[in-house]
């Protein structure tokens, strides 16, 4: 009857393998009409004015939308920057007397819906009959702009003078500052026997998931306008939604059809707002499909960011103190960056005690796309850097790259940089020492590679770890809701979760499924899951920062245990609604950066082995031993498929996914130009080791676990490039062309 | 601006003539407007992406003889137009015969895109990055060409213009490449870099084939055709030149691969820099000399 730890079949399995399942582009309902948007195309520029009258001529077209048309023209998760549709309006929004103080930041009036701050800005809607009708009548669309000095260096940006992109937030583009202050770094450094400095450059990265943006809007039974649309939580998509168009949150309901990924590319609004919007004006349904070139342009990318950082350790090789500038690339607008920068700060000294360390990270606005959430939430940057420089370090030493990271490990009551301890077991020691067996290091560290044809070959083999928080946090109060209801006369016959959580293919749904299973001590096939709904379900919170199975797992499991008791008082049938608090954390103090910001974290380890051709540069990835600590695997079959997918994730982003944007420009629009890694180029074997050192706050002691394999792998991998060729790699992709360089060839 | 891509094919009328004649006539009335098709795993991205807006589409696939492949021990090797790669990569003749072309088919794309796509469709497509255009023109193939004026043969070597750009006329339909008996002892190789190692097109192609020939100072005669590195498919002529009259050795074969090099006139792209793809000209020339020189020796 035992669920938990069992790998049990995914509940939405048969339905994706048979095509049953519906995804939000093969959604279709009667007098349906179609939607095209179009976006400005330029990075910088004041919409003078449109014409749209040859558009709302054409015959089959219903209806052309533009910023005149959406009655509170402001959307974004953390701060209300991006007009809905750019171009001249009527009205300039204020700061809605709705919005919480955090997101206005003290500003005095809301952002100008007239200029276009990158080239995926939105200008215009057009639905119509057909959807080549709707292709038409775009076309006939006239705009014209101004165009207004840009900028897409990040550090250009930050300079006096720099084109401004959000006067309403004051007179920098700096968005985010976060700083770090623990300990003394200058008297650390006199003391330190080694100091390594060190400048890396990591890239933008695209989400590239399966499934493109698309959508269907619709007035529900209730006469609400319903939206069905991936994403990544229901309830910010509807109160976003909601903003926009003017409404009560309950006016407007947000329902997920089957996802096709997410990567945290979905968490932020795309095609909702039109889209609803039309519904509302038409009161028919109203449809939109992306084309993957729409998707790559349209939607937030990974930060790419500058790390500057310098590091001493004693001739012992004790850490002693860490000094870093990292400056990110914002893009156009806020989306999660200040989010992800408190990630990437915290991260940015690896899992390791350092007593002191300096900080500061910035986050700037550019003419770019815009960066925001993406499945590592700014660790896998922090991490290339700190684990770079501990592999630099160990050589620098002469002390092996393991033996060097296992002496400086975090242990319990260790502070982080933020001065305060991680909350709970800390297991980077394990998660160490599971990659290190697993790989056999110390033998494979001094194999010879004589005899590998053709002799332009070589191989190495290199080590990282990472450690990243569990859920948002920063003084964010985590919640989840769950309701769970017991049928059955004598006996429990059917146990029905309803949970909204977004079931992006990671397998939450199952995950919560045996949650209540276990809890409520009935068989899995007895739990029914209905899902999704903003409608009929409370807040379940994002699927973002490897948080769902920890905050939903806890309330469905409080749900049930509610349920169950009711049940055992002999009510039928025995319903309990839950909503789980996670303990309470806190923000970075503005000039310190003190704080108790997260309540859970969890650890990864990482064994790359690889071969490098010296002819073309490249690279093919051997071996990954991938060491996780999930606390408690749920289901081991499901954790084995999020570190194989993390890995090839990651594999792609050091090597092969090279995303080229040029004055704001994308230029890899396109699956043939951005290369994700194909089921020829991923890793020969990925092993993955599961790790299991229960969280006390965790339910039944589960981490989280989404986010972990893609951590460390880039730096693991330059590390075993070195080990190869004796160079070290700063930046990356590792494309061919780069290696080269790099190694002097050309 | 960003072209907007169609998640679906805009409409297009899809013309199935009964003879080559009609066929011919129609795309000659239409020259503008009609297209002829065959796998269609090159005109259907491109219509989706909105740079080819075809009013039709003439399938030639079933006429006269287009799917015939054939091999006959003197006239050698006859590939219909409608072929697939796949079919051409199973057959037993090829493998026997033409070997280095089933190696270059078999680096095109995806198994799935093999099976539309076709050796006709690659030549006539006359992209710089076409992979089985190397072994087409290293094994002196002849296309055969249904035009309003009846049918003409017309060699590769002289096929090409430029990106896209072929010496085909409207109303023109190739139905069949041939290619003579290769030279006796031939060996052949096709060494492809692609960003990645599925259905990525190629940054450089080096198609090499050489054979035993008395009648040269180094006995032997080697053809080098590069792809993805000129306008058109670029047959390396002063890199064959050297192998002819100087011995087969490492270091002529470095100096041809060399002048291979020296021969291309590659772009820079959002794939690859000029500079790198000339250098692995130099390496993939220098590496598929040596592998066919090793096998020539057996």
């Amino acid at each position: 009857m035992k669920s938990i730890g069992q790998s049990l079949p995914r509940v939405d399995a048969r339905d994706k393998v048979t095509g049953a399942a519906l995804y939000s582009g093969d959604l279709s309902m009667p007098g349906m009409l179609h939607m095209k948007t179009l976006f400005a195309g330029r990075p910088h520029a004041r919409v003078v004015s449109m014409d749209t009258s040859a558009a709302e001529a054409l015959p089959g077209v219903a209806l052309v939308l533009t910023a005149k048309d959406v009655p509170v023209n402001e959307y974004g998760l953390q701060r209300k920057d991006q007009p809905a549709l750019c171009g001249p309006a009527a009205l300039t929004p204020g700061p809605s007397p709705k919005e919480p103080p955090k997101n206005g930041g003290g500003r005095e009036r809301g952002v100008a819906g007239d200029i276009v701050r990158c080239e995926g800005d939105l200008v215009a809607a057009v639905v119509a009959e057909t959807e080549a009708i709707a292709a038409q009548a775009r076309g006939l669309i006239r705009v014209e702009y101004e165009d207004l000095p840009a900028v897409f260096d990040p550090v250009e940006a930050m300079q006096p003078g720099a084109p401004l992109l959000h006067p309403e937030f004051g007179d920098t583009n700096v968005c985010v500052l976060d700083k770090i202050r623990k300990g003394d770094v200058e008297a650390a450094f006199a003391r330190a026997d080694v100091i390594v400095e060190g400048e890396y450059r990591t890239p933008f990265q695209e989400h590239a998931y399966l499934q493109p943006e698309a959508g269907i809007a619709y007035l529900d039974e209730e006469g609400r306008i319903a939206v069905q649309c991936a994403g990544q939580w229901t309830h910010a998509d509807r109160d976003g939604i909601a903003h926009a168009l003017g409404l009560a949150n309950e006016q407007v309901r947000v329902i997920y059809p089957a996802i096709g990924g997410a990567f945290g590319g979905r968490e932020d609004l795309s095609v909702q707002i039109v889209l609803a919007l039309a519904a509302m004006r038409l009161k028919r349904p109203v449809k939109i499909v992306w084309s993957r070139q729409e998707s790559i342009v349209g939607h937030c990318k990974r930060h790419p960011m500058t790390l500057k950082t310098k590091w001493g350790a004693t001739k012992d090789g004790k850490l002693l103190a860490a000094e870093t500038t990292i400056i990110a690339d914002g893009g156009a607008y806020l989306y999660t960056s200040n989010k992800v920068l408190g990630n990437c700060t915290i991260t940015a000294t690896g899992p390791y005690f350092i007593p002191n360390v300096k900080e500061d990270v910035y986050g700037v606005y550019t003419n770019n796309v815009p960066s925001a959430a993406f499945r590592g939430f700014g660790a896998p940057q922090a991490l290339f850097m700190a684990e770079s420089q501990m592999n630099k370090l160990a050589e620098k030493l002469g002390m092996d790259p393991v033996a060097f990271r296992h002496l400086n490990a975090l242990r319990d009551g260790d502070t982080l940089n933020v001065g305060t301890p991680a909350p709970g077991p800390v297991s980077i020691v394990q998660c160490i020492e599971a990659a290190r067996d697993r790989f056999h290091w110390d033998e494979r560290r001094r194999t010879k590679d004589g005899g590998i044809r053709p002799s332009s070959f070589v191989r190495g083999r290199g080590f990282a770890a990472g450690f990243k928080n569990v859920g948002f946090s920063f003084g964010y109060q985590e919640n989840s809701w769950a309701r769970v209801e017991i049928h059955g006369k004598t006996g429990i016959e059917q146990v029905v979760v309803w949970h909204a959580g977004a079931e992006v293919g990671q397998g939450t749904h199952t995950v919560l499924a045996q949650f209540a299973a276990e809890t409520v001590g009935v068989p899995f096939e007895k739990v029914t899951m209905v899902t999704s709904d903003s409608a009929t379900m409370g807040n379940p919170g994002s699927a973002s920062a490897s948080r769902l199975t920890f905050m939903a797992g806890n309330a469905v499991k409080g749900a049930a245990e509610a349920a169950l008791a009711k049940w055992k008082a002999g009510e039928r049938p025995a319903i309990a609604e839950y909503t789980y608090l996670a303990p309470k954390t806190t923000p970075f103090d503005k000039e310190t950066g003190h704080a108790m910001p997260n309540l859970s974290y969890a650890y990864v380890a990482q064994a790359v082995e690889l071969e490098l051709d010296l002819e073309t540069g490249f690279i093919k990835i051997l071996r990954v031993v991938s060491a996780d600590d999930v606390g408690q695997a749920i289901n081991p079959a499901l954790v084995e498929g999020q570190i194989e997918g993390g890995v090839v994730q990651a594999a792609g982003y050091a090597i092969t996914e090279n995303f080229i944007s040029k004055n704001g420009r994308i230029l890899t629009d396109q699956l043939s130009t951005y290369l994700i890694p194909t089921v020829l180029d991923i890793p020969d074997a990925v092993e993955s080791v599961i790790v299991e050192v229960a969280e006390p706050n965790g339910p039944y002691g589960a981490r989280g676990l989404g986010e972990l394999p893609l951590l460390p792998l880039a730096p693991a991998i330059t590390a075993a490039i070195h080990d190869a060729t004796g160079v070290w790699f700063d930046d990356f992709p590792l494309t061919p062309e780069r290696v080269l360089r790099g190694l002097g060839k050309i | 601006m960003t072209t907007h891509t169609h998640p679906t094919l805009p409409e297009f009328d899809y013309i199935q003539p009964k003879t080559l004649a009609e066929a011919s006539q129609f795309l000659a009335q239409h020259p503008d407007e009609a297209r002829p098709f065959l796998g269609g795993t090159d005109v259907f991205v491109r219509m989706r992406d909105g740079f080819l807006t075809p009013k039709f589409l003439v399938d030639v696939k079933n006429l006269d003889g287009t799917n015939d492949l054939r091999f006959d021990p003197q006239a050698g090797l006859t590939l219909g137009a409608a072929v697939n790669m796949n079919r051409v990569i199973a057959s037993p003749d090829v493998q026997e015969h033409y070997p280095l072309l089933a190696e270059a088919c078999r680096l095109v794309a995806s198994y799935q895109l093999r099976t539309r796509a076709t050796v006709v469709g690659n030549i006539c497509n006359a992209s710089p990055a076409g992979d089985t255009i190397g072994a087409c023109l290293a094994l002196d193939g002849v296309l055969h060409v249904h035009g309003t004026g009846g049918l003409r043969r017309e060699p590769l070597a002289t096929f090409f213009l430029g990106p896209g750009k072929t010496t085909l006329k409207p109303g023109d339909i190739v139905t069949a490449v041939s290619f003579p008996v290769p030279p006796k002892g031939c060996a052949g190789a096709y060494l492809k870099l692609g960003r990645n190692k599925l259905s990525d097109l190629s940054l450089v192609g080096v198609t090499v084939l050489g054979s035993p020939d008395p009648g040269l100072p180094s006995r032997f005669r080697f053809r080098i055709v590069l792809a993805s590195v000129a306008p058109v498919p670029l047959v390396a002529a002063q890199a064959e030149a050297v192998l002819a009259e100087r011995a087969v050795a490492p270091e002529s074969i470095r100096q041809a691969a060399q002048l291979a090099s020296e021969a291309s006139t590659p772009i820079d792209d959002v794939r690859a820099s000029a500079r790198y793809r000339k250098l692995m000209v130099r390496n993939l020339t220098e590496m598929a000399l040596t592998e066919v020189w090793k096998k020539l020796q057996k």
